[in-house]
């Protein structure tokens, strides 16, 4: 018996191993996507604009993965290595940072403000997304975590809370469902047939809220489904139209008909009323056949419009390179194609075959010599389009984002120094996490053409207890290590070095002695203040 | 202060922000409006004074005493022959030559939360696209992208009156500044812990530290960023806005000394001195009991600061370009219920309309007898934003692009009510 099961062990190992080779790794991926990035590039006869240096990209891709800027200990570790050997050192941080508790932080907040948008604030969800992007769970589990929890996790209430929280408004849910998984905005569609786009009816759209119809939450909080209810609606030629349960490739599924005695049916609905009002009584009955999870399974069948993988793809390329393949990230139809087709197809396919593994897919985006252009175009004057992906494109940071890099930038470096290395991070980073949500909450989410609100600038500039708490002089923080620099220009060095991860051009550096310089009978307050101005610069406010 | 003048010095100073500009016109992009009309609804204000809660329109302008929903109070004539309103507005009856009543409002939803969002958008909730609420839409109609003052003031008086209306679509630029436990903005002023040359200096160093950043690129986000850090110290200047003490004191007491009388005398130093859009938001009218006790305390308070707000204006000769709206989420139910309280109701209710762009002297709409339906000149929400664009100079069917849909500011099938347009 031993023997046996050593033997399928053994064989699920191999299996394992061999499903792995059949995968490209992270840089033949970055190799693919640079390749048809610059077949347009070549075609259109647009030069991209040059690779960041070493210190650019570590600040670049360390707030992509961990959500924070390096400290300067980082940044010197990390520039030491990548000066004799680049291309694996970059390899080497990459592989670091996505496997750092950092990396699991950092896709938790995303993927909450993706899912809830902050709106609730929610301790058990977000320790539930946290341990899912701990496990690097695949993205089509949690959502059926998320949209199927009756199947998945009977015991587990947290993930429920996303479905929960929408199921007051029908039309929420289904918008949501549709933007935020599929990438199709199907709103328009309500009143009438979209106008400008073929691809949806008013069918697709009470279709596909059909799917939610039956839900609801029992009074302990956990979701299920009722026996019957479809959508109606009144089209604008006055008919009334029931559309059935019909997804958004246009595909139905047919509603079983009824079998059951009426007396019957009318037992089971006491008893899910009865789980409606009674948090003591019994999980209601649950009927065979389940709207939701058909929505479940269409959303990961294998059709060839891959709305749920390409939605994925297209949402993490947005997340890393400041825009989707397609734009906006929820008009994925017809009217409105990819900026590259076969780099969206070829990523799509490589999400599936992975399992939806979102590591793996941002591992290989980040190696890519596309994800490390810099920000300016060789040619100043020259006006680049967006979705040639031939310049940077900077990205306002996150709420938690820069809180975070503002508790890092106004530490005392000394004090950060193999903090990140050591064992004790986890718990540390944990902490930081907890002390960065005050400040974190003060932010705007930034959303497509965000904007800094000039409630933002004044806060920052003159709000007491941040500035208490940024520019304080005690022997832990950034302002009072400065202090005890005694050479103006280490003290300029650091500062810049702690705050933008970089060292100052000679014209900044005489800039700054110079403003040190008159006011040296008072160099603590002029140290303030170029603290102050370093993190108020929009360097230091997006990532780029 | 000469209005003139330092608008004239703000559009000057303005001159160098045609990236973030831009990128305004960008939601603008269907209705390019001749630049004369352009400049006429510039210079134009609001004042909302929002009656949290819902007021009721029979204590109000729409009366209906000796019928069974009519209540206790009494009707009185005001100075535009054969109008009467509620007695407890004693003074706005004396006043009325700049007003317009509007007393058919069937705005159908009489819950606070979506009626809120009714009344403060113009439409109903549509999933999928934020729409901006009235104040951000006037600031970004009104104002001035780089202004030195702010362009959307919002107050309260209790925390019921407060929700935070989203700019939605239009961005965070056009959020509005919280006057919050106290009288000013949230750190408009300088903290005690820098010296005002120090402030400015450290502004000049951080805007040199970032030049070389900013100078490479054309991203609004960007430049939204500096737009906002060069607003500060101007902002900060407008502190004394805030300060009634720096009115004469004939003036204060003219504005009485409840809350709401200080916030109307702040909302019209601001318009004074350009700020697009002010909201005083007076709260808290929900009486669902004691009706008549209610409002015979809030109405004094209404009538008293509404009738010194509107003779102030007037006599600085800002009533011609500042428009002062009266309003709520909806008015409230003719019948009385057990507990002398008058529930929410959204069928056949009041607001009024004062000042820019209005026909003052003016009813417009009518009540059955008992005010339970309109049984004439019917209007929603949307026709009521329609009307209150089009007294501002704004064409009620301008659109805005959002991605490839365009919205209209005023809501689909709404139109302005002429009858109380100048």
């Amino acid at each position: 018996m031993r023997f046996i099961l050593f033997i399928l062990a053994a064989l699920h190992l191999t299996v394992g191993i061999s499903a792995e080779a059949d995968l490209p790794d992270a840089r033949q991926v970055a190799v693919q996507i640079d390749s048809i990035i610059n077949e347009r590039l070549e075609a259109e006869g647009v030069t991209a604009a040059p690779l960041l240096n070493d210190e650019q990209f570590l600040r670049r891709v360390t707030l992509d993965l961990a959500g924070r800027i390096p400290t300067a200990a980082e940044r010197a570790a990390f520039l030491s290595q990548a000066a004799t050997d680049q291309q694996a050192s970059r390899a080497k941080l990459v592989e670091q940072l996505i496997e750092s508790p950092d990396y699991a932080y950092h896709t938790r907040n995303q993927l909450d403000i993706l899912l809830l948008l902050r709106k609730q604030h929610d301790p058990k969800w977000r320790e539930y997304l946290l341990e899912a992007t701990t496990e690097n769970r695949g993205w089509d589990r949690i959502f059926r975590e998320i949209f199927q929890p009756e199947d998945t996790m009977s015991n587990d209430l947290r993930p429920v809370t996303y479905v929960t929280k929408q199921l007051n408004d029908l039309d929420e849910l289904t918008n949501n469902a549709s933007i935020k998984w599929l990438g199709v905005n199907i709103a328009c569609a309500k009143c009438h047939d979209h106008p400008l786009v073929d691809d949806w009816t008013q069918d697709h759209y009470y279709g596909m809220t059909s799917f939610f119809k039956r839900t609801f939450r029992t009074k302990q909080g956990f979701l299920s489904e009722r026996y019957e209810g479809l959508p109606k609606y009144t089209d604008i030629y006055g008919d009334e139209q029931q559309p059935g349960l019909m997804f958004l490739t246009g595909e139905k599924i047919d509603v079983p008909e009824m079998t059951m005695e009426e007396d019957e049916l009318k037992k089971l609905q006491e008893a899910i009323k009865k789980s409606e009002r009674d948090d003591k009584s019994s999980p209601p009955p649950r009927p065979d056949f389940r709207p939701r999870t058909e929505f479940v399974k269409l959303a990961l069948g294998d059709h060839d419009k891959r709305f749920f993988a390409r939605n994925l793809v297209n949402r993490i390329w947005a997340r890393l390179l400041g825009r989707g393949l397609v734009h906006p990230l929820d008009q994925m139809h017809s009217q409105n194609p990819p900026s590259h087709p076969e780099l969206l197809e070829q990523l799509s396919q490589h999400v599936v075959k992975t399992g939806y593994d979102i590591k793996r897919l941002t591992k290989a985006i980040v190696l890519s010599d596309t994800y490390a252009r810099g920000r300016t175009s060789p040619n100043a004057s020259e006006s680049i389009a967006p979705e040639l992906f031939a310049v940077g494109i900077a990205r306002p940071l996150a709420p938690r984002q820069l809180s975070l890099s503002l508790r890092i930038a106004s530490s005392n470096p000394e004090k950060l120094k193999g903090l990140v290395e050591a064992d004790a991070w986890p718990e540390k980073r944990s902490e930081l996490e907890k002390a960065s949500e005050g400040v974190a909450r003060k932010l705007l989410i930034p959303d497509e053409g965000f904007q800094i609100p000039v409630t933002e600038a004044l806060w920052f500039s003159n709000n007491k207890s941040l500035q208490n708490d940024l520019l304080s002089q005690s022997g832990d923080r950034l302002a009072g290590f400065l202090k005890q620099t005694e050479s103006d220009e280490e003290m300029i060095a650091s500062a810049f070095r702690s705050v933008l991860s970089r060292a100052p051009a000679d014209d900044e550096q005489s800039t700054l002695m110079e403003y040190v310089t008159t006011r040296r009978d008072r160099r603590d307050d002029a140290i303030k203040h170029l603290v102050w101005a370093l993190m108020a610069t929009p360097e230091f406010r997006f990532n780029h | 202060m000469n209005l003139l003048n330092r608008r004239a010095m703000l559009k000057a100073a303005g001159a160098g922000t045609t990236a973030a500009a831009s990128n305004m016109a960008a939601v603008d992009v269907l209705s390019q409006p001749a630049l004369a009309k352009e400049l006429t609804r510039k210079g134009k204000n609001v004042i909302l004074l929002w009656l949290a809660g819902g007021a009721s329109q029979l204590e109000t302008w729409d009366p209906k005493p000796g019928r069974p929903t009519g209540g206790p109070f009494a009707k009185i004539q005001t100075s535009i022959p054969g109008v009467e309103i509620s007695e407890l507005l004693p003074k706005m009856s004396t006043r009325l030559d700049e007003t317009a009543i509007i007393r058919s409002l069937n705005t159908k939803i009489a819950d606070h939360g979506q009626g809120y969002f009714l009344m403060d958008r113009g439409r109903r909730a549509e999933p999928g696209l934020e729409y901006p609420h009235l104040g951000a839409i006037l600031a970004h109609e009104l104002g001035q992208i780089d202004s030195q003052v702010p362009d959307y003031v919002s107050m309260y008086t209790s925390t019921e009156g407060r929700r935070q209306g989203s700019a939605g679509f239009l961005g965070a630029r056009y959020n509005p500044m919280f006057l919050t436990d106290k009288m000013i903005p949230e750190d408009i002023q300088l903290p005690d812990s820098i010296t005002d040359t120090d402030h400015n200096d450290r502004a000049a160093l951080r805007r040199v530290l970032s030049e070389n950043f900013a100078r490479q690129t054309r991203d609004p986000g960007i430049n939204s960023h500096e737009t906002a850090y060069e607003r500060v110290r101007g902002l900060m200047a407008s502190d004394h806005l805030f300060d009634v003490e720096r009115e004469p004191q004939a003036m204060r007491d003219a504005y009485g000394p409840t809350q709401f009388g200080r916030q109307c005398l702040v909302a019209r130093r601001l318009v004074e001195a350009g700020v697009p859009f002010v909201k005083v938001a007076r709260a808290w009218w929900d009486s669902h009991g004691q009706n008549f006790e209610t409002h015979r305390e809030l109405c004094a308070d209404l009538d008293h600061c509404m009738s010194t707000l509107l003779d102030d204006l007037k006599q600085r000769g800002l009533l011609e370009t500042t428009l002062v709206i009266t309003l709520g989420e909806f008015g409230r139910t003719p019948k009385i219920n057990g507990s002398l309280g008058r529930d929410h109701f959204a069928n056949a209710w009041s607001c009024t309309l004062s000042g820019c762009g209005i026909q003052g002297g003016t009813v417009f709409g009518k009540t059955d007898a008992d005010g339970q339906t309109v049984i004439d000149g019917e209007m929603n929400a949307g026709d009521l934003f329609a009307t209150i664009f089009a007294a501002l100079g704004i064409p009620p069917d301008k659109e805005y692009m959002v991605g490839s849909r365009p919205i209209p500011i005023a809501d689909f099938g709404s139109e302005p009510c002429q009858e109380v347009l100048s």
